[in-house]
């Protein structure tokens, strides 16, 4: 489970943001084989640096992506990572399904 | 039949609530609650109708019916509901009030006026969930409408049960394919990956 404050205070659209950010970040790895380079993230992810660095850092906090650094720094998605894309598309589609939007 | 409608609504209340647990989105939580009121109320209304079967109709059980329906029409009244007041803060038209607040506190029979107002509730949920459908054009949202649109249909049938009592069985058959609507859904939903 992530906790990111979401449904702390749903109305408000900084939260849902937040986590929609980590989302697509997360997603952007996956899309690009689990392993992918911070520009390749930025790009797809639609971030600032800054901003950025700061997901980056929370989402390896979270302990569901991993940095490695080789010649080149890249990030991927960790097994919990993994697991948790797959359960929040089908949070997705289920609440999808009743027209609701996560 | 109440209690195989019941258990598919709890399984849609577990999904939510798991959903709620990995998301922490208070929406899946009011989809939780709201199915876990109906299944409630389906327990409960089978329970004092097998109870009075059992009995081979005693009068003496007869007030079961009375308060079995009374709890189920609460449940179904607050679930459908909490459904309503969610959709309206989804599509923030806040024009529509649902004027629940002169509801009588009371023991309720089957009647043409509790069975309207659940009508009337499914009616703004069926219409809501067609344009869900509308939008999206995908099959999981074509079967939440259809499954709305069913009980919406079954609750047609048992406003007119009390004119026409032949239409009681239909009523249940109705509203027992919306929840097989929503279980084919939620199928689909795990089989998805």
């Amino acid at each position: 489970m992530i906790e990111t404050g979401v449904g702390t205070k749903p109305t408000t659209t900084k939260y849902r943001s937040q986590f929609r950010i980590y989302v697509d970040i997360m997603r952007v790895i996956q899309r690009e084989g689990n392993e992918t380079k911070p520009t390749r993230i930025l790009y797809g992810a639609n971030l600032s640096h800054d901003r950025l660095v700061k997901y980056l850092e929370e989402l390896k906090a979270l302990g569901v992506i991993q940095e490695s650094i080789d010649e080149d720094k890249t990030y991927s998605l960790t097994q919990k990572g993994i697991e948790f894309l797959n359960d929040f598309r089908k949070v997705e589609s289920f609440a999808g399904a009743f027209g609701f939007k996560l | 039949m109440e209690f195989i409608a019941a258990g598919i609504a709890m399984a849609i209340a577990y999904e939510a609530m798991k959903g709620y647990a990995l998301v922490k989105q208070r929406i899946l939580l009011y989809l939780n609650l709201s199915f876990i009121l109906l299944g409630a109320g389906l327990i409960v209304d089978g329970f004092s109708d097998g109870i009075i079967i059992f009995a081979k109709f005693h009068r003496a059980f007869l007030f079961l019916y009375t308060i079995g329906y009374t709890i189920n029409f609460f449940a179904q009244l607050i679930a459908y509901g909490i459904l309503v007041i969610v959709y309206i803060q989804q599509t923030r038209s806040f024009g529509t009030q649902i004027a629940m607040a002169a509801l009588p506190i009371m023991f309720v029979q089957r009647n043409s006026f509790t069975e309207l107002i659940l009508v009337f509730l499914l009616v703004y949920i069926s219409a809501q969930t067609a344009i869900n459908y509308s939008v999206s054009k995908s099959t999981n949202t074509l079967l939440v409408f259809g499954a709305f649109s069913c009980l919406m249909f079954a609750h047609v049938l048992f406003l007119l049960y009390t004119l026409v009592p032949i239409l009681f069985p239909f009523a249940q058959i109705a509203q027992l394919f919306g929840f097989l609507l929503l279980l084919a859904m939620l199928f689909r939903v795990n089989q998805a990956i």
